[in-house]
């Protein structure tokens, strides 16, 4: 089983990591922003190319070596999750230190180039984005928090049903393997993590709603519908993760109070089911909606206007992944070398949304 | 209904916005009622400090042009159809002097300048 989910999110791992070069805006490359009519530059594609064929040689190997390995040696479970883990951290630092170094080729590209030195630099937007913004009202992601509380009611009022060992781990067959004796707080510990869980995707989506509507000003009504787009998706995603929590998080509950409910069957399904369903989910937002929702498909014809180019924001973003920008007051901003959103470390808010609630989880796991 | 600003520029930005905004309602796209985006919203979409968006909205407002109510958010005033007061009259002929004093010094003819300011007035009337 742990072979199984290893190896399948391995392979997605390698598909989608050798595919981001190709899934990026073309206007920025490796972080570094590449003015729209050099973004052609043969050299820019030889980077991109590079960059994928040596994650995708690479992961297969990996993936081929794991599996050949796992067959021969009849490994145990607990080998094969440590190894598992070690090829899929070893294969994310091969995408940073590719990352890192195509970067730095870039900027010294762009730099001997000269690009975008002459042309003049705007910021545009619309006065009417906001109004247009069609992201999920924040109300349906209190509603799963209803679902939570409710559990957390009925679990008081059943708390004598409950087992004296309260199960806190559950192994990749979806049975528990660590309990904690019976306590107020271990029995509702689990519905404590997902209430936090619910609250944080809450606190993103205020956020997200709040950050900025970036436009490209050479593209701005296009760009516009892709960023709406990028945006109303991106609730979406985050609602159905919000309920998919809930209803493994509820599930498991459930089968702590009522034995009854401990389906085999179910038990095993539920978590993977989970597993893949996101991962499908995933793909999907990666390769149809893309980076700031480049690649959803847009009918109207524009003329692209060449005598502005956009602002190049490249020093607000270190590294080309990391954006500080303690003036915009945006907390969330897209990402720059993949696809979804980043943090502004500018912006004091956005370490409270994603931190605290972090914090919270570890903590309760480890007292509970 | 865009609206572009350029960081590089001589011109303060929140006097770009300024200027921006008033243009949208010469050329009649904004109209009296309609509200301007929250200083939050439009800071985070410019990238720029909400001060900025904050002290242009001032401005706005102190010309008369919108006016800024508690919770509903900054609303543009109708466009005054029964002539200007003295106060705003006496404002503009301030401003408009030194530009036109200017444009004589550096060596623009009487017919140019005139020209220039219909063709500027019909461009703002066009749609």
């Amino acid at each position: 089983m742990s072979l199984a989910i290893f190896l399948v999110t391995l392979a997605f791992m390698i598909v989608l990591q050798s595919a981001i070069p190709f899934l990026l805006k073309k206007t920025i490359v490796f972080g570094v922003t590449i003015p729209e009519k050099n973004a052609t530059n043969s050299e820019l594609a030889t980077y991109k190319r590079r960059y994928s064929s040596i994650v995708l040689i690479t992961g297969i190997i990996a993936f081929v070596a794991f599996l050949v390995w796992s067959i021969n040696t009849h490994a145990s479970e607990d080998q094969l999750v440590w190894i598992g883990l070690v090829i899929q951290l070893g294969l994310l630092l091969l995408c940073m230190a590719l990352y890192l170094y195509y970067h730095a080729k870039t900027t010294e590209l762009k730099r001997n180039k000269t690009w975008g030195i002459r042309t003049k630099q705007i910021r545009v937007a619309d006065l009417q984005s906001h109004v247009k913004d069609a992201m999920l009202p924040s109300s349906m992601y209190v509603l799963p928090m209803l679902v939570t509380i409710g559990l957390v009611i009925y679990t008081t009022t059943q708390y004598s049903l409950l087992p004296d060992m309260i199960p806190t781990h559950w192994d990749v067959n979806g049975q528990p393997d660590a309990f904690s004796p019976k306590t107020p707080f271990s029995s509702i510990a689990l519905l404590v993590i997902l209430l936090v869980m619910q609250v944080m995707m809450l606190g993103i989506n205020i956020a997200t709603k709040q950050s900025g509507i970036k436009l490209n000003s050479s593209k701005k009504k296009s760009s516009q519908i892709q960023q709406l787009a990028f945006r109303k998706y991106t609730s979406w995603f985050l609602l159905m993760t919000t309920i998919l929590l809930t209803i493994l998080f509820s599930f498991l509950q459930l089968t702590t109070i009522h034995e009854g409910f401990q389906n085999v069957t179910l038990m095993m399904g539920l978590p993977l089911g989970f597993l893949l369903v996101m991962l499908i989910a995933s793909a999907v937002y990666a390769f149809k909606v893309g980076q700031g929702g480049s690649r959803i498909a847009v009918s109207i014809a524009e003329e692209e206007s060449t005598e502005f180019a956009d602002e190049d924001n490249d020093r607000h973003w270190k590294l080309g992944v990391f954006y500080v920008n303690k003036q915009d007051p945006s907390i969330f901003v897209e990402k720059r070398f993949g696809i979804g959103w980043s943090i502004n470390f500018g912006n004091p808010v956005g370490y409270f949304i994603v931190f605290v609630p972090l914090l919270l989880v570890l903590l309760v796991s480890f007292f509970a | 209904m865009f609206i572009q600003i350029e960081a590089t520029s001589d011109i303060p930005i929140y006097t770009q916005l300024a200027n921006q905004v008033i243009e949208l309602i010469a050329r009649g796209q904004l109209q009296g009622g309609d509200t301007l985006p929250s200083v939050r919203a439009l800071a985070s979409d410019l990238s720029v400090n909400m001060h900025t968006v904050n002290k242009s909205y001032h401005e706005l407002e102190q010309k008369g042009i919108i006016r800024i109510v508690p919770k509903s958010g900054a609303i543009i005033n109708p466009i005054v159809q029964y002539g200007m007061s003295r106060e705003n009259r006496q404002r503009i002929i301030e401003r408009i002097r030194p530009i036109l004093a200017e444009s004589l010094v550096l060596g623009m003819s009487l017919e140019e300048i005139e020209q220039l300011v219909s063709a500027t007035l019909s461009l703002l009337k066009e749609d």
